[in-house]
């Protein structure tokens, strides 16, 4: 009895204290990024993020100056009763006092430092990095007459914006299709709702790639290209397939009796859809919101093909490729760029979440 | 079950806000277009023309457009850098005394998947008017296919003589047409030092090869590494590799040779690339003379690369890069002060002061009166007038003045390529894209790491070149 009490307990250990490592090493690379987007481009280049825990280090005290003390690097030096050659100071000799003298630079420009390990942290941090993200980079320009003139860069502002207008209708409108057709298919007989279902679930597989030339020819045939109506429709197309699957599988298993009573009391397919099923489904249409907006959201493809032709709906994704610079000299900017384009997918993840677990197993059920 | 209406509502208030937002859009950008087009003004405009501030050829579309002829009308251009990152305003503020002048539109709709997106665009039929192609080979296809127009169609054999250098004008030209006119470049053979140290130090700037190598045996004796070197780049990892084989091809053997390598004709595997590469093998596999040794070279990214250099007192003492470089050069770095260039030395004086540059080139796809005239205006320096103002590249043109640059570092630069005896395009941009931009940077990357030997990184090369 009790020997099996402790073994549960060990149990409930081992797989806490393994999940719990699991969760540390998914978020350790996290909090690096979060860490490094308020230290600045040197200090990310120059030391690692976890420097700014504490750790001991050897930190300069005071500096002696070779010349003065008329050293010879070539040979043998004598530096406050501590002597050796110029390899080993530099590698750092240490005094039995435990101080620790070390050559900085070469053997011309060169200095010793004596040097004291003490505990120390690198708290450098800044906001640039966002006011840059947030705000724009500013931009120097100098005429030939020596007169400098700033043009500001674009903010985030409009990004944001554009990404909405992108994100939200392409994942409203082919959940409301896709719940329509869901119903259809599990609960109305028409001929061909077999193959046709089969059609949808093949589609599942194909790649989007390849059909954005076609696409963005007829696009170019209706005027389209570059508006929103353009990649709404775009990604009403990829995302649904999925949609549709994901939807069925979840209005499939709903009970069969709701829906007999309600056509024995005289609905029409309308009503039952619109007041049953609807209202039933709302775990299934969330967790499959989170997932088609968080795609929508982070596309990147879609958007340059069929939104590109038009600068003035720059989204979020491409705002971050701009941010790095065309040579990716401004790679630094990313850290902060994407804790903030991170922002909303996370809002609407966390508002949808109550739904999200119990969606994903609501399909899985039936068999 | 209550709760399901209000959801329901907030959902469909939240869809018609994105569509609302979305309908004001448009119409904020159509607008212009389209209280501009009343084109009754030219009579207004016309004393105004002779005010441009650029250069504009008698007798063509240009000087059509900038007594507003064409004012009202949009130029699509597309390119590979984002419409407002640094470059992409640097070019924005070029075309702007265009657009002023001529009420003609430049969109710039160009992103960093340029090469993806154009050829997704140009397969669907919606070519831009403009492309600016930063590597000419990567244009060859749409040369074959004839979707590009030759400009010698349009401007006449003098005016581009008059605007150009011939080199430019050879290397634009692909399949024995003229495909596109150059806009800016830049100059690869540079080699960056930090002055104030090494001035401190009391190096001396090496003029050849063997002053070079002499200086960094003096530099590793002092006890540091004269080089920085870095060549990954992602996908794009080895290319820094191709330059330094470019710029010693230039330095080890004649043009003739350099041109045959470039069309293929000279085979990888023959001695004159072989040698170009040992030469620079003495520096790069020598572990004293290279910043953490040559096993970090490959590891090392490109931008990072010459970041030790600013460290005080600095790990290494030179970097060769292009004059794009000083981008990744630490925030507040000061040129002439922190940071100096040099002209990468030659080392066959029979070979005279080559020098490797890298440029934008700019093809036409639709020929329409208001693309040519833009077209035209990239013939005029004034055109990279924002690139000569805020750095980063040099204007193409022979008609480009020191006294255009208003920024010394660059205007230095267009200097050392004044004085360049020859100059010639990074071989790699212009092979074809299998292997200059495939099987070379990643056989040359096996050969640095040493999971290759020379020769059969160079038959590895050879063997993808397309028939």
């Amino acid at each position: 009895m009790k020997s099996g009490k402790r073994q549960k307990q060990v149990a409930s250990l081992v797989v806490n204290g393994t999940l719990l490592l699991l969760v540390l090493i998914w978020t350790v690379p996290t909090l690096g990024i979060f860490v490094s987007s308020f230290r600045n481009r040197n200090d990310i280049s120059s030391s690692g993020w976890w420097k700014i825990f504490p750790y001991r280090d050897w930190l300069p005290v005071r500096e002696i100056d070779t010349k003065a003390a008329g050293l010879d690097p070539n040979g043998v030096m004598e530096v406050e009763g501590t002597s050796g050659t110029f390899e080993e100071f530099r590698a750092g000799i240490e005094t039995p006092d435990g101080k620790r003298l070390t050559w900085i630079g070469n053997k011309r420009l060169g200095k010793i430092e004596v040097q004291e390990l003490v505990w120390t942290a690198t708290w450098n941090f800044t906001m640039d990095n966002y006011e840059q993200v947030l705000g724009g980079q500013d931009f120097t320009f100098t005429k030939p007459d020596g007169s400098e003139y700033i043009v500001p860069g674009d903010n985030m502002t409009g990004a944001f914006l554009n990404s909405l207008s992108v994100a939200v209708p392409s994942t409203v409108i082919p959940i409301l299709i896709a719940a329509f057709a869901a119903y259809a298919f599990a609960w109305m007989k028409f001929p061909g709702r077999r193959e046709m279902f089969i059609l949808i679930v093949a589609l599942l597989v194909v790649p989007l790639q390849i059909a954005l030339v076609p696409i963005l020819r007829d696009y170019k045939a209706l005027n389209l290209n570059g508006t929103f109506l353009a990649i709404w429709l775009a990604h009403t197309g990829f995302g649904l397939a999925l949609a549709t699957y994901l939807l069925y599988n979840y209005i499939s298993s709903l009970p069969r009796d709701i829906l007999e009573s309600a056509f024995i009391d005289g609905a029409s397919h309308f009503t039952v859809f619109t007041r049953l099923i609807l209202p039933l489904s709302v775990p299934a249409l969330a967790s499959f919101a989170i997932f088609q907006f968080l795609w929508v959201w982070n596309d990147y493809l879609v958007a340059l093909i069929f939104l590109g032709g038009n600068p003035e709906f720059e989204l979020v994704t491409q705002r971050m490729a701009a941010i790095a610079g065309a040579r990716g000299q401004d790679w630094h900017l990313l850290t902060a760029g994407a804790f903030v384009s991170m922002i909303l997918p996370l809002l609407v993840f966390f508002s949808l979440q109550r739904y999200f677990v119990r969606g994903l197993l609501a399909g899985s059920v039936k068999g | 079950m209550i709760k399901k209406p209000v959801l329901w509502t907030m959902v469909s208030l939240v869809v018609l806000a994105s569509m609302m937002l979305v309908s004001c859009a448009p119409a904020a950008t159509e607008a212009p277009a389209a209280t501009e087009p009343p084109a009754a003004e030219p009579a207004t405009e016309a004393p105004a023309a002779a005010e441009v501030p650029f250069t504009v050829m008698p007798g063509g579309e240009l000087e059509k457009a900038v007594t507003g002829a064409y004012t009202g009308t949009t130029v699509t251009v597309d390119g590979a850098m984002e419409g407002n990152d640094p470059d992409g305003v640097k070019f924005s503020e070029g075309v702007k005394a265009f657009e002023d002048a001529t009420g003609i539109t430049v969109n710039y709709i160009g992103n960093k998947e340029f090469e993806a997106t154009i050829s997704v665009r140009v397969e669907a039929g919606d070519a831009p008017d403009i492309a600016d192609f930063p590597q000419p080979g990567k244009a060859a296809g749409y040369v074959k296919d004839g979707l590009i127009a030759d400009v010698k169609d349009f401007l006449p054999e003098s005016w581009l003589s008059q605007q150009y250098n011939q080199s430019w004008r050879d290397m634009a030209t692909i399949d024995g047409i003229e495909a596109g006119v150059f806009h800016r470049f830049n100059g690869k053979s540079l080699v960056w030092y930090p002055k104030d140290d090494w001035d401190a130090a009391g190096y001396q700037i090496p003029t050849t090869w063997d002053e070079l190598m002499t200086l960094n045996q003096q530099i590793a004796d002092d006890g540091d590494t004269p080089w920085c070197i870095g060549i990954e780049s992602g996908a794009a990892t080895g290319w820094v590799a191709t330059d330094w084989t470019e710029d010693m091809m230039l330095r080890t053997t004649s043009l003739e040779n350099y041109d045959a390598w470039v069309a293929g004709t000279l085979p990888f595997d023959s001695p004159e690339v072989k040698k170009a590469i040992e030469t620079w093998s003495e520096l790069w596999f020598n572990d004293a003379y290279v910043f953490g040794g040559r096993s970090s070279i490959g590891s090392t990214t490109f931008q990072a690369a010459p970041v030790p250099m600013f460290d005080d007192p600095p790990k290494c003492w030179m970097h060769k890069q292009g004059n794009f470089v000083t981008g990744f050069f630490p925030e507040g770095s000061e040129a002439d002060v922190d940071y100096g260039f040099f002209y990468f030395p030659p080392v066959d004086d029979s070979y005279g002061k080559p020098f490797l540059v890298a440029g934008d080139v700019m093809v036409m796809f639709n020929d329409r009166p208001e693309v040519r005239a833009l077209m035209e205006y990239f013939t005029v320096p004034e055109s990279a007038s924002g690139f000569l103002q805020g750095g980063g590249a040099l204007a193409a043109h022979q008609t480009a003045t020191p006294d255009m640059y208003g920024v010394d570092l660059e205007a230095g630069i267009a200097q050392l390529v004044v004085e360049a005896t020859s100059f010639r395009f990074d071989a790699s941009d212009l092979m074809p894209g299998e292997v200059g931009a495939g099987s070379f940077w990643e056989h040359i990357t096996s050969y640095v790491a040493g999971s290759e030997d020379l020769d059969t990184a160079l038959k590895a090369i050879d063997a993808t070149w397309p028939e």
